[in-house]
């Protein structure tokens, strides 16, 4: 049995590493990262296969001392020469005893340290721009895994087996690290399954997975270290090796949770569950359930149905379909996965691909978009000028001329759909870029001959014709299988610097309509006015006129009948007359009357106090309220 | 151990698949691939379909894409023109594989051949560039009314690359080449703007002072019109103040029966009338009817 342990030890450190060797080599053949990241976890279990085998053999070696000792001593009853001290007596279990307690802690945070240094620079390593690669040979890689995994698992399933059979703890880690070991290969397999199905980060997103479980393996065995510092030891007991790790033997034999699910369901319905026939027909089904699936698997690859709107390109291996025609929307049978295979494209979707800028897809859309307002990732174009050509011919003196160029913003989509799907897939690389260069070196071209204001304004709808055209030729000319559907000159304008100086022109506009009208304003204000004046003047006139004649008039018949009174009483009517408009006259004026008969003084008269008196009697019109 | 059939069945079968695939292998009807033996070319496949080989490390396939590969320049180069103006360009290049057995070993260095060729290939169209643009003026990539030579500068450009590609037997030919973009420099760019700029700047003023100025023509015209109507109004209204002194000399006759009367009267008519606003009068105590002070109840009135 000694044998048997100390071998089974021996085939699971050379599977290990034969494995992990064919692993590394496999995933740089196929170029797989998971692949690559498994190969590192083969190299652990390597590590703690060798360690476990070591053990082992240590163990052995103190079992066979205990036996040579035990013979001695029925043979040579009461010496003296094997009543020496237990270090002297015991070389192997001192031995072992040692490596217990030294080799294997230090040997533990050796493997910590890697399980944590790999998983943290794997993970760097894989988040590099740089890393991910196409897959080469995936299907010989998938195949490889599969095998490695079925290898791993059978010698695996083999040593647990045996280690719970015959209770062999030091054969458990290295087993769980092999079973361990074929999931994971099972899961790079699947992982390139993934990628040729339509996944082409599959295999990246395994390796981030494999990476992080790394890191978890890392921190259980960090976790482990600290509990042994304050484990209580108890001397004679078996004890579970220190570099084992539960979690590895918890994903590498799930069936321990099957089984322990059982016994709970056991307990719950107070009978045996575990021991129905359909329970053990389930668990013995288990085995040919899985390869039906797969097979169920591969059949499935033999039905293809293609969706409304997409077309679908079958090869045989890697060969077009006889019929040299695309499948078509509905059901289609072909031969199974890996010999044919289907790619789909979306023929009748209206594509598009963004010529200039692009516009950026904010969520505070805004409701208005303005010239003045950057609202995309601005691209100029050269754009000819027709203006300013025609100004610097004018003005040429002969020294350098100024280029007619001016600056504009385009962005422009460019609606297409696939008409040709053999064309489209077969001829170029990547026919949706090749287009929008063929569309870019059109606007390119149009623009640079085409006048910046004519196709700001009138020629906007024409420019979007002729570029529909002359894409659709360039397009046609290298063989694309595309239909221009439409060219959108959507968002055409100067650039963002320039804009707010094309708006001051209509500003300007609008402000020198403004001026004519006030000063049309002003004109009718000035006409009416001066017509009024006019009228005014003509009346007042007139009205001096009927007054000059009529007091003429009157005045003529008042004399005439004065006369005869003057002729009466000449003075008298004279002084009345005299008297009565005196008293007329004077009556509103201010008057001084100086009764002095000293006429040598000098009278002085403060006319100051009668001016501000005047001026109080000014009428000043009351402040108009707002 | 208990050897289960149904595990036997399956790995015998992996193996066989597995061996199967080390010695096949498959071609796209978009790729072409070389075979090398102990690391050496030796067999081109351009055809699709299903290939024998010898299993790795003896025989190694290596795949290529050889439909047109699409490549643009990421970046602008700038070049001088024939009539020294700095122009920013870029092209796109469409290439693919013609002879892999020739391309393999000059690009396989990388990871990638198809980015090695490239990388080759950048360089090729740059010069050629260079060599092309200082060739023609400005006007030939920028002219109005679609006169510009497009065409004639992609082919002569095209033309030494495809030149370039052949000699050094690249194993590659190349399609087609299109300028994908024109620029210029930063500094000349800002300069634009400023000509834009002052180019809307001169349409700013014009408006400006062509509004100005048509609102003083305006002003200016009414204001004459207002100045021709009060004139024409004024000269009708002394006119009309002639006849009415005409009229009222009619009646000046009447005065003439005693002229010493209608003197003092129109005299005193003048002194009411100038008295009407606000006056200071000084009147000494012989002014009548201040001279009734004094006490002269009889005293004579003066009429001065």
């Amino acid at each position: 049995m000694e044998r048997n342990t100390h071998k089974n030890g021996l085939v699971n450190l050379l599977i290990a590493l034969g494995a992990g060797v064919a692993a590394f080599a496999a995933a740089r053949y196929s170029h797989s990262l998971a692949g690559l990241v498994a190969s590192v976890y083969l190299g652990l279990g390597a590590l703690v296969a060798a360690v476990s085998w070591f053990q082992t053999r240590l163990e052995d070696r103190e079992r066979l001392e205990r036996l040579e000792l035990d013979e001695l001593t029925r043979s040579r009853t009461g010496s003296t020469l094997f009543e020496a001290k237990d270090a002297e007596a015991f070389p192997a279990r001192r031995a072992r005893e040692q490596f217990e307690r030294f080799f294997v802690p230090i040997f533990t945070v050796l493997l910590c340290l890697i399980q944590a240094g790999g998983a943290y620079f794997l993970w760097r390593w894989l988040a590099k721009p740089g890393t991910a690669a196409t897959l080469q040979e995936p299907m010989a890689g998938m195949f490889l895994f599969f095998l490695f995994a079925l290898v791993l698992f059978m010698v695996g399933r083999f040593g647990a087996t045996f280690a719970r059979l015959r209770n062999q703890r030091l054969l458990r880690p290295s087993s769980s690290y092999l079973l361990l070991n074929a999931l994971l290969c099972a899961v790079v397999a699947v992982g390139i399954i993934l990628v040729q199905s339509g996944f082409p980060r599959a295999d990246l997103y395994v390796a981030f997975v494999l990476c992080g479980l790394l890191g978890l393996v890392a921190l259980e065995t960090l976790v482990a270290l600290v509990l042994e510092i304050y484990r209580p030891r108890v001397k004679g007991k078996i004890e579970r090796p220190l570099y084992e790790s539960r979690l590895v033997g918890l994903l590498g034999q799930p069936e321990g949770l099957i089984t322990t699910a059982a016994q709970a369901i056991d307990y719950q319905f107070g009978f045996k569950v575990s021991e129905t026939w359909f329970y053990k027909f389930f668990i013995q089904a288990v085995l040919w359930l899985a390869p039906l699936q797969l097979a169920v698997l591969v059949l499935s690859t033999c039905v293809v149905i293609i969706e409304p709107g997409e077309q679908g390109l079958l090869e045989r291996f890697g060969k077009p379909a006889a019929t040299g025609q695309p499948l078509n929307a509905g059901l289609h049978f072909k031969a199974p996965w890996p010999v044919d295979q289907v790619y789909r494209f979306r023929t009748e979707q209206i594509q598009s691909v963004q010529v200039g800028s692009v516009p950026e897809h904010d969520d505070h859309r805004e409701t208005v978009v303005l010239w003045t307002v950057s609202h995309s990732r601005e691209e100029n174009f050269l754009v000819a000028n027709r203006d300013s050509a025609a100004l610097e011919q004018a003005g040429e003196t002969g020294g350098k001329r100024t280029p007619p160029v001016s600056l504009l913003t385009v962005s422009i989509p460019v609606q297409f759909q696939i008409t040709n799907l053999m064309d489209w897939a077969y001829r170029n690389e990547d026919a949706p870029a090749l287009l929008q260069d063929l569309a870019t070196r059109e606007v390119v071209r149009y623009l640079a001959g085409v006048d910046m204001n004519h196709i700001m304004a009138g020629g906007r709808a024409d420019a979007s014709a002729e570029l529909q055209k002359l894409i659709q030729r360039s397009a046609n000319e290298r063989a694309l299988g595309a239909r221009i559907i439409s060219v959108g000159l959507q968002d055409l304008h100067p650039p963002v610097k320039v804009a707010p100086d094309y708006e001051k022109v209509i500003s300007a506009l609008h402000s020198k309509q403004a001026k004519i009208l006030a000063a049309q304003a002003d004109q009718i204000r000035t006409n009416s006015m001066s017509a009024a004046a006019a009228a005014a003047v003509l009346d007042q006139a007139r009205a001096q006129r009927v007054a000059t004649e009529v007091r003429a008039v009157s005045q003529a018949g008042l004399f005439t009948n004065q006369i005869p009174a003057y002729q009466a009483a000449p003075e008298v009517y004279r002084q009345r007359q005299y008297l009565e408009t005196f008293a007329r006259a004077t009556g509103g004026a201010r008057k001084y009357v100086l009764l002095t008969t000293n006429t040598h003084d000098v009278i002085t008269f403060d006319l100051q106090e009668s001016i501000a008196r005047d001026m109080l009697n000014l009428n000043i019109a009351p402040a108009k309220t707002p | 151990m208990k050897k289960n059939p149904l595990t036997l069945a399956v790995g015998i079968l992996l193996i066989l698949i597995v061996g199967l695939l080390l010695f096949v292998f498959q071609v796209r009807q978009s790729e072409v691939a070389v075979v090398t033996t102990f690391g050496k070319a030796t067999r081109p496949i351009t055809d699709a379909g299903p290939h024998w080989k010898w299993p790795w490390p003896i025989q190694k396939v290596y795949k290529f894409d050889q439909r047109v590969q699409n490549f643009t320049e990421d970046k602008l180069t700038e070049g001088l023109t024939q009539d020294s103006f700095n122009l920013l360009t870029s092209v796109y290049v469409g290439w693919k594989i013609t002879d892999p057995t020739a391309f393999f070993p000059r690009f396989a260095g990388g990871d990638d051949p198809i980015v090695e060729a490239e990388r080759v290939l950048e360089r090729t169209v740059a010069n050629a560039k260079a060599a092309v643009v200082g060739q023609h003026p400005l006007s030939d990539f920028l002219s109005p009314g679609q006169h510009n030579q497009f065409a004639a500068i992609e082919e002569e450009i095209l033309g030494i690359v495809r030149r370039d590609v052949q000699a050094n037997d690249y194993g590659l030919e190349i399609e087609f080449l299109g300028i994908k973009k024109l620029g210029l420099p930063e500094n000349v760019t800002q300069s634009v703007f400023e000509r834009m700029t002052s180019e809307r700047q001169v349409l700013i003023s014009k408006s400006q002072f062509e509004g100005e100025a048509e609102a003083q023509k305006i002003r200016s015209e009414a204001d004459r019109k207002a100045a021709e109507t009060l004139a024409n109004a004024e000269g009708q209204a002394t006119q009309i103040r002639g006849k009415a002194e005409a009229e009222a000399a009619k009646y000046l006759a009447v005065f003439q029966q005693n002229p010493e009367l209608a003197n003092f009267i129109f005299r005193l008519n003048a002194l009411e009338g100038s008295l009407k606003d606000r006056s200071i009068l000084i009147f000494d105590q012989h002014t009548p009817p201040f001279d009734l002070f004094r006490g002269g109840f009889g005293a004579k009135p003066s009429t001065r």
